[in-house]
């Protein structure tokens, strides 16, 4: 019978009811959405961070990076099989950089010897002119910063001759690179053809590491580089890190503003029904009490009527917020956020709870004197 | 017969209202009493004190060995609940429950639902095939015999019933009286509050209120109860 009656008193009210649970699906649908973004937002800005480049340097210690020579260098194997030995978190990209000032025909120019193929998973929102397959495959090939190609009026496909010291090397432009930095001014080829040009065989400059994670974590790799590598000093790219950790803090703080925001007001809004509600039952809570139902037994019922409004409205809620968050993913992110099981049950739990903290007014009615309700008052 | 209810100097008062100003009368378990006399002399306000839906002020009202006075909240419920079935003027029937389950409701918080006890209740009041209809598509005078098996359901010591003729047409008001005679016939003791002389005349006795006061208790007899209609 308990079922019977509360499937009647969902019925009953079903006009009444209808304003409370499209807010509570309203509610579980953006909570649902925010807490699945919540969720997924590590990930998310993780990913947008790493189009920053590098995030972890590797560099000889008191070395000058951008230095007109190579007299400061790295082994390239050492840095390489430390790299290698440390498994989490994962290396998205690292790349091992020789940095020579050669000679072209007409101006001297900073060359980067790299691993080209590394070099695209490293700098993922360069901007590359031309073929990065043939720069990849093809040891005669090299890439172009913008501002030397505009210098030297190269374009893909024209011969570069560089020089340095004793030795040259012939290249072919296979892309023009707008980074939008300080990479514009240089001239990418080969790892090892830029020792060769150097003379300095199995030898670096810097490495530049992208690694996916937290700040912290990222920190911590860095920490574990250095130990592995005490010869050399190994930083995380401050800027970058802590920019991360900052915004995922500001962001998290946001959602769960908004999320609590939201559950307040939800919470009102089922008040001023429930409390309307309250004031229609008044007629049947005194016929209840009259043939001898206990307050306990009337208020659970109503209680009862309301957690299932709640928990419908928050499944229902939760399934539109996965999809509520997938759009709200591709808009922010270009990428769907990927659902979460968890946030069915918690948004169904949530939106039990904010129902029923709206229905405070239904136990008022535990207070109902049958007397006076049926003497009109 | 034995004494189903005592009451001995009942009084009430509703602030400077006083509703029931010392009544004492007893009834006998099989007895039908009709209560009567004009509006605001106190009968409602006895029969609710005898259903444990209002407290009185001083006194005793005492049904079948219980002083309700005495009563705290949980123990009226339960005793609303095992030995009164209240009829109300107006039905008091929950408009979005079937007939059927009116009366399961009364079951319910009495104890446990038997549906085929409650539809049995139905066809014994001439409502078999109305069951599952809601009291909007029933007539007053079909909505009031749903209240009738809903106020026997339980199998009560005592039935209350508050003007249950006052809203119904003549037809249906005959439907009703001819259930509580065959009631009354069964042995069930009713408290019956009317305006009516020619229903009170069905009654065993009838007690006459005015002011809050018991003013006069008249035995019926064949002749009177002949005398309706």
């Amino acid at each position: 019978m308990f079922w019977r009656l509360l499937w009647k008193l969902l019925r009953g009210s079903g006009g009444r009811l209808a304003v409370a649970i499209l807010s509570l699906v309203s509610c579980a649908m953006v909570v649902s959405a925010l807490l699945n973004l919540e969720f997924d937002i590590e990930r998310k800005l993780t990913q947008e961070f790493r189009m920053l480049g590098a995030n972890i340097l590797v560099s000889p210690s008191d070395a000058q990076i951008s230095g007109s020579g190579a007299a400061e260098v790295m082994s390239e194997n050492e840095v390489s099989a430390a790299i290698a030995a440390l498994k989490e978190p994962a290396v998205v990209a690292a790349s091992p950089f020789l940095y020579v000032v050669a000679n072209t025909e007409k101006t001297p120019v900073v060359v980067a010897g790299t691993k080209l193929e590394e070099l695209s998973k490293l700098e993922p929102a360069w901007k590359i002119d031309g073929d990065w397959k043939s720069s990849r495959e093809s040891a005669a090939s090299c890439l172009v910063g913008r501002n030397v190609a505009r210098q030297l009026q190269l374009v893909v496909g024209s011969p570069l001759r560089l020089t340095y010291l004793n030795e040259n090397a012939q290249f072919t432009v296979a892309g023009i690179v707008d980074a939008g930095g300080a990479e514009d001014n240089q001239i990418f080829v080969g790892l090892a053809e830029a020792q060769s040009l150097a003379t300095l065989p199995g030898k670096i400059s810097v490495a530049q590491l992208s690694v996916s994670g937290t700040s912290n974590s990222i920190s911590n790799y860095a920490a574990r580089l250095a130990t592995a590598l005490p010869v050399y000093e190994v930083r995380p790219v401050r800027q970058i890190t802590e920019a991360e950790g900052d915004l995922l803090s500001r962001i998290r703080l946001l959602i769960v503003s908004m999320v609590i925001l939201i559950l307040v007001l939800t919470a009102l809004c089922v008040l001023g029904t429930m409390a309307a509600l309250a004031m229609e039952r008044r007629q049947d809570v005194g016929l209840m009490k009259a043939l001898g139902g206990s307050i306990g037994r009337i208020v659970t019922l109503f209680m009862a009527e309301v957690g299932v409004l709640g928990a419908a409205g928050g499944f229902v809620g939760a399934i539109l917020g996965v999809e509520l968050s997938r759009w709200m993913g591709q808009r922010v992110f270009g990428t769907a956020i990927s659902s979460r099981w968890e946030i069915f049950p918690l948004t169904i739990v949530l939106m039990v709870a904010v129902a029923l903290a709206g229905a405070l007014p239904l136990r008022l009615l535990g207070k109902v004197k049958p007397a006076v309700i049926f003497r009109g008052e | 017969m034995a004494t189903l209810v005592r009451v001995d100097d009942l009084r009430k008062e509703f602030g400077d209202v006083r509703a029931l100003a010392g009544v004492s009368f007893s009834v006998d378990a099989g007895e039908w009493i009709a209560i009567m006399g004009p509006s605001g002399s106190g009968k409602t306000t006895l029969i609710n004190i005898l259903g444990g839906l209002d407290m009185p002020t001083a006194g005793q009202a005492v049904v079948d060995g219980v002083d309700v006075a005495r009563l705290d909240e949980a123990g009226l419920t339960r005793f609303r609940a095992q030995k009164i079935g209240f009829v109300f003027q107006q039905f008091h029937l929950v408009p979005y429950l079937t007939a059927l389950e009116n009366v399961m409701l009364a079951q319910y918080f009495h104890s446990t639902t038997d549906e085929k006890e409650a539809q049995h209740a139905l066809e014994r009041v001439g409502l078999g095939d109305r069951v599952e209809h809601l009291p909007g598509a029933l007539s007053g005078g079909e909505q009031q015999r749903v209240a009738v098996a809903r106020a026997l359901i339980n199998h009560p010591k005592l039935i209350l019933a508050d003007e249950p003729t006052g809203n119904l047409d003549e037809a249906n008001e005959e439907t009703v009286i001819q259930l509580f005679k065959e009631l009354h016939q069964e042995g069930h003791t009713i408290l019956m509050v009317t305006h009516d002389p020619s229903i009170g005349n069905l009654a065993d006795r009838r007690i006459e209120f005015a002011h809050g006061r018991l003013v006069k208790v008249t035995p019926s007899n064949d002749a009177s109860r002949n005398a309706y209609r």
